[in-house]
């Protein structure tokens, strides 16, 4: 077995530097269901928040480490075909949708399959279907994206999308899996870019089983954008995306009470932590549709998030940033280091951590 | 009449018989949105039109889906949950297909009819249920299946047809098992012989003019979807039967002896 390395944090920086390496039978390469597991089968890696203790468990005992009372809360997003190939005027271009702008645009990744017929403004893109866009502008900050409009809106897109379109995929998968191994079982409205992966190991029967002890749900809406830009050294660059989110009446109902009550905030996923926490910047904790670009480090006091259930990032991941708001780098250091060692696997369709 | 002014409604098998029937009705009570799926886009057309002028405020989303194909599936309830703002209360479905007509004995139906038939009638309302009881769940919501009475006897020469029916009367029961605990509830309707062009296909040699006409069949459907039947679960309804007399048994507690009324 190759030996996990994981370097000291930085202290000449302001944010840890979290290499570690991943060996790559370690990526998950299917959904568990196609490994011979229930979806709520995958293994748990449960830090202490309080004693940096780790404990290595199976996902569907979840609810051994939660109290009556404490309030679970999901990002309901629904993971759109977000990947599309155009034929535009001498080239072929991978079109992967990354945010639907307000005034009905799309930013989306864009990439020549001829490197000497770059992305230009105006390029016309055709995909079929009577299907067709005209890209803007670049991104400033991020130059890999650029501004679509498609020449369809509302019911009559997502019916052309979701015709034409595949999920946003990576290289380590064995397979190019279908769209409906990217939800989770309790998904609502579509909008997402990728699947919003820390709760995908939730099976109904777990979700009935935590009710019946007590343990309540909401939901929130954040539709996430690409986890990668194809392009190394800009994802290293952990560029702060705008995230827009809305949080429903019930779920804000549920969220004061849990809190009334003493019940502990657990979110789901990393995206969740952020449109909490930028909810309780706001002061008040009310349904809303907001954008966030909080950006959540080790100096950052959690207000409102207790716990947390996510998946194992990548090195260098700024999702791992992140995690040092819930317990010290070191701590992660190690529990990553113990996870690396039991085999744990990696990416949307892998193992869980509970940090609480 | 406005008992399903909150409600926004998936109906499958729309453009015509029953499902256009029951679109009609629900546009009666006001319903606030329907997704209406069918086959081809058309007839969907003129029937969103005739909705307009009943009841102009309804939001109606069309789809054309071929519901043996899980994509379309997928698309259908993408499209669904996008027009429902992410909250559906009822789910009819209600699409289903014969396969060759006339319809062959068993014994001699053609596999790939026999898989066709199949996925549309039984694995299309799975997945359906499957993809969109993420948006029911939270706030409750009525799942209707409709079931012939060839899913329950094994009539010579129903072939497929009424297989699928047996396997979504067991769907049906399984499901509203599962979902006991929650406020989601399955109840399945038989709705009897009508005179729509399928029967009209499956019996040829009938006298259509003895069946119902589908338009008369609608009230259960109603009462299902509304907040008058929210009560109501893991039941088998005949709709040209005396359905008032299980409900009245309802009221004193007679599912409770339903294997699929009871916890899991």
């Amino acid at each position: 077995m190759i030996a996990p390395t994981i370097s000291l944090p930085n202290s000449h920086s302001d944010s840890h530097s979290h290499t570690f390496y991943l060996p790559p039978e370690l990526n998950a390469d299917r959904p568990p269901e196609r490994r011979g597991l229930a979806r709520d089968h995958v293994r748990l890696l449960v830090l202490d928040r309080k004693t940096g203790e780790i404990k290595h468990t199976r996902f569907d005992r979840l609810g051994e480490f939660l109290r009556s009372g404490d309030l679970l809360v999901f990002n309901s997003s629904r993971t759109l075909p977000a990947t599309l190939i155009a034929s535009a005027p001498q080239t072929d271009v991978e079109v992967r949708l990354a945010e639907r702008l307000p005034d009905g645009s799309w930013m989306a990744l864009l990439k020549s399959t001829q490197k000497e017929n770059p992305i230009t403004p105006d390029l016309l893109l055709d995909f079929g279907l009577d299907l067709t866009a005209t890209v803007l502008s670049q991104d400033e900050r991020i130059p890999a994206l650029w501004r679509l409009r498609f020449s369809k809106s509302g019911p009559d897109f997502l019916d052309r999308l979701y015709r034409l379109g595949e999920p946003v995929r990576y290289r380590y998968l064995s397979s190019p899996w279908s769209l409906h191994y990217y939800q989770n079982v309790y998904a609502q409205r579509p909008g997402g870019s990728e699947m919003p992966s820390a709760g995908r190991a939730f099976s109904w029967r777990l979700l009935f089983q935590l009710r019946r002890i007590g343990i309540e749900t909401a939901n929130v809406t954040l539709h996430g954008g690409l986890s990668s830009y194809l392009d190394d050294a800009l994802d290293r660059q952990h560029i702060a995306s705008e995230e827009e989110y809305w949080i429903s009446k019930d779920a804000a109902e549920k969220i004061r009470r849990a809190r009334r009550k003493g019940g502990r905030l657990i979110a789901i996923g990393t995206t969740v932590v952020r449109a909490l926490e930028s909810m309780a910047q706001q002061g008040e904790i009310q349904a809303g549709h907001a954008y966030t670009r909080l950006r959540i480090t080790e100096d950052y006091r959690l207000q409102l998030v207790d716990g947390l259930v996510t998946g194992l990032h990548e090195p260098e991941a700024s999702h791992l940033d992140l995690l040092t708001a819930f317990v010290p780098a070191n701590t992660i250091h190690r529990a990553y280091a113990e996870a690396i060692g039991h085999h744990y696997l990696w990416h949307e369709f892998g193992d869980v951590n509970l940090i609480v | 009449m406005n008992l399903l002014t909150d409600k926004f409604a998936l109906i499958t098998g729309a453009s015509r018989g029953l499902g256009r029937e029951i679109a009609l009705a629900y546009a009666k009570e006001n319903v606030r949105g329907l997704t209406l799926v069918a086959r081809t886009i058309e007839p969907l057309q003129k029937l969103k039109s005739e909705i307009a002028e009943i009841t102009p405020k309804a939001q109606i989303a069309l789809v054309q889906a071929d519901l043996s194909s899980p994509a379309d599936v997928e698309r259908a309830a993408a499209i669904t949950l996008e027009a429902c703002d992410g909250s559906l209360d009822v789910l009819i479905n209600n699409a289903s297909i014969l396969g060759p007509v006339p319809m062959p004995f068993l014994l001699d139906y053609p596999a790939e009819d026999f898989q066709q038939v199949l996925q549309v009638n039984l694995t299309a309302p799975f997945l359906l249920i499957q993809n969109l009881i993420g948006a029911m769940i939270e706030r409750g919501g009525s799942i209707i299946n409709v079931t012939s009475d060839a899913g329950r006897i094994g009539y010579p020469g129903w072939g497929a047809y009424g297989i699928s029916k047996f396997g979504l009367e067991g769907l049906s029961q399984t499901w509203a098992s599962e979902l006991v605990e929650t406020s989601v509830r399955v109840n399945w309707v038989d709705p009897g012989s009508m005179n729509t062009a399928m029967h009209r296909d499956a019996e040829p040699d009938e006298d259509p003019s003895a069946w119902a006409n589908p338009a008369d069949v609608t009230e259960i459907f109603v009462l299902l979807a509304s907040d008058t039947g929210a009560h109501i679960r893991g039941q088998r309804f005949e709709a040209q039967s005396d359905w008032r007399q299980t409900l009245s048994a309802l009221s004193v507690g007679a599912e409770a002896g339903a294997p699929w009324a009871t916890k899991i």
